[in-house]
């Protein structure tokens, strides 16, 4: 009885937690489908009204909705692919390799989240001037890997550390180079971790705001996150059409993580060593 | 020679691990290295497998040195303690890798195109009859396509074995490939790595501290102590003529009793008992030894015997099919090592009647035992 109690407690606990979670994103759906005039009523409507779907045809025809979610989409992958491209290997050579200053570059690696993005606005246009890198995405994607690698090169050290080193030395012994080691024994042990970087990376680049804001000002180039705050108006702000076109700016990077999730499982090791 | 070590040391900054090894190792023999924890015999055989460097000295096997050369091209299969199967790998494929990595290409890093690749070579026949073979040799069909986590323990250990030997190298080196099993998953095991050895002849080289292993493994057994070699001989040799009283005490359980004696003419004092020797005995006037008899060779006999040295029992330990007895030694000394045990120690084969607190007469048969230096703890023949 006391057991099925506690069953219940747990349940209600997870569901109250769950509904915490899940009310903004459900009430931006009930706003997005709501009139403007029955906004500012006095009483918020707690269901959507079905007959208001039109808000989100008239988002995407008056605004440039898929351009800016077609750019965000290149960033967010831009930065993934060219973050782990860049943190496999120093996070492999930061785990397994002894040379010296290690410990300096580990720690160096960390410099870059202490300042905050405004801080390095400035001097990063500078640059991006000279290089021609503005009102460009192959910009956007340098600058917010920039900030991306450092921590997935951390949480990849932090797997790679976990691996067994014998299981290495048996792959050495069985022909595998080290660069082999990497690709063919590493990288599958630590694909859940693979997979949690990825998103992070992934969010890095999706949800990045001042860089983008600063560093584009062709409309064609502008990304999501710059495009949804472009309708917060000095006189009025459609809450409606922001809400819609916040929803949708949310659904690409929600779908992107269920893909992903499903590889974070823990215990990919287990079995190779005895533990 | 199949295996030949030459001068071999090895230093970690300032900490010398192993001090200078040159041993030869022949054709189809299984060498043991022996020791307690830290005395660099699990350096030494990372050493012959390319995964410590050398730090002065030669490697040679099969009369090609090889300690310059990467792991994989030394042609020696390498079987962990800890097993190190590849876990994401099934258990065909963790026994066919060292096969696939022989034919290995850059161009198999390239997703899809690589594991099409590696599947072709899985699937060839003579890789899959000879991954058969071996599965079979091992007990392993049924499990080939499993992950290793899924297995038990003693399963893993033989893929592990599988692994090596699919490779038909030159050397096995094991390093303490017994121990995360049990005691009676040992046992079988102990055996099957001797038939494997029988069977598939080459050079093996099996670490343990532990010295039943060695002793019922090994052709040839090095007993290592802070990087040096006590001694390197048969089983037999190391048994029955230890070469000082550190590996007369190491082997045997319990282990060899070491007791002060001296050399008196022909005879040979212990206490105030004087007992013959034999004529195959040493001889030195009034030297003092440590008279070395293993627990065997003690039998128990009335405590006022002739001959016979009187003592009390301290304990009893009945083992079934022997009995282990333990004697104060009263006044005479007796050599120990760090477990700080000062008993002298008798086995007697069945139940014994004898009880703590007994008074005894034990009586040695000298004519089995060993005489070590008094001071250097040398044997003495």
């Amino acid at each position: 009885m006391n057991r099925s109690w506690a069953f219940h407690f747990r349940i209600l606990a997870v569901l109250a937690v769950l509904g915490i979670a899940a009310f903004p994103v459900y009430w931006m759906a009930v706003t997005s489908m709501t009139s403007s005039e029955e906004l500012f009523a006095g009483s918020p409507r707690l269901l959507p009204d079905p007959a208001q779907i039109g808000t989100y045809a008239r988002a995407l025809v008056s605004t440039p909705l898929l351009t800016w979610l077609g750019n965000s989409l290149i960033i967010a992958l831009g930065t993934t692919a060219l973050s782990l491209l860049l943190a496999i290997l120093p996070a492999y050579a930061l785990s397994r390799m002894s040379f010296r200053g290690k410990l300096l570059l580990a720690l160096g690696l960390f410099v870059t989240q202490m300042l905050p993005e405004a801080m390095l606005v400035v001097p990063l246009y500078d640059i991006f001037s000279r290089f021609a890198l503005l009102d460009s995405l192959t910009g956007l994607i340098l600058a917010n890997t920039a900030f991306a690698v450092p921590v997935v090169t951390w949480i990849l050290k932090g797997a790679i550390d976990g691996i067994p080193t014998e299981i290495e030395e048996a792959a050495r012994i069985d022909g595998c180079s080290r660069v082999g080691i990497v690709l063919t024994i590493v990288l599958p042990l630590i694909a859940p971790t693979l997979a949690a970087v990825t998103v992070i990376a992934f969010f890095q680049g999706w949800n990045e705001y001042v860089f983008a804001q600063t560093f584009i000002s062709d409309e064609s180039l502008k990304v999501a996150s710059v495009g949804l705050a472009s309708f917060v108006g000095e006189l009025s702000t459609p809450m409606d059409t922001v809400t819609a076109v916040g929803l949708t700016y949310t659904l690409p990077a929600v779908v992107f993580y269920l893909l992903v999730q499903r590889y974070i499982v823990a215990g990919m090791t287990s079995g190779g060593v005895k533990g | 020679m199949a295996l030949r070590f030459q001068n071999i040391k090895k230093k970690f900054g300032d900490l010398t691990v192993i001090r200078d090894i040159s041993l030869d190792v022949g054709d189809d023999d299984f060498l043991v290295l022996l020791g307690p924890s830290g005395c660099g015999k699990s350096t030494l055989l990372r050493m012959i497998a390319g995964l410590e460097e050398v730090t002065s000295g030669e490697i040679h096997l099969n009369g090609r040195q090889v300690e310059h050369l990467p792991p994989s091209d030394r042609d020696m299969a390498f079987v962990f303690q800890s097993y190190a199967l590849y876990p994401h790998m099934t258990v065909r494929r963790n026994i066919t890798f060292p096969l696939i990595m022989r034919e290995h290409k850059w161009w198999f890093h390239i997703p899809l195109v690589g594991y099409l690749a590696k599947r072709r070579i899985e699937a060839r026949p003579d890789i899959r009859e000879l991954v058969a073979i071996t599965a079979q040799t091992l007990g392993l069909t049924q499990v080939l396509d499993k992950h290793p986590r899924t297995l038990s323990g003693g399963q893993r250990q033989r893929v592990a074995l599988g692994r090596a030997m699919v490779r038909q190298p030159a050397a096995f080196l094991m390093d303490e490939p017994l121990s995360n099993l049990d005691a009676k998953l040992r046992t079988a095991m102990r055996a099957e790595i001797g038939r494997l050895h029988h069977r598939l002849g080459g050079t093996f080289v099996y670490v343990t501290h532990d010295q039943v292993e060695a002793m019922t493994m090994g052709t040839r057994i090095a007993l290592l102590r802070g990087g040096d070699i006590q001694q390197f001989g048969t089983p037999r040799e190391i048994y029955e003529r230890p070469a000082n009283t550190y590996v007369a005490r190491f082997i045997g359980t319990p282990p060899m009793n070491l007791i002060e004696a001296q050399f008196q003419g022909n005879s040979l004092r212990i206490g105030d008992r004087l007992l013959r020797l034999p004529e195959t005995a040493p001889r030195g006037d009034d030297r003092k030894v440590w008279l070395g008899i293993r627990p065997d060779a003690i039998s128990l006999t009335a405590a006022d015997a002739a001959d016979a040295l009187p003592a009390r029992v301290t304990l009893v330990e009945h083992a079934g099919a022997e009995s282990l007895l333990a004697f104060d030694p009263g006044n005479l000394r007796v050599g120990h090592d760090e477990d700080g045990q000062s008993e002298i120690m008798a086995s007697q084969s069945g139940y014994s009647d004898i009880a703590a607190g007994d008074r005894v007469g034990l009586m040695l048969d000298i004519a089995q035992a060993s005489y070590f230096d008094i001071d250097s703890g040398l044997r003495i023949d």
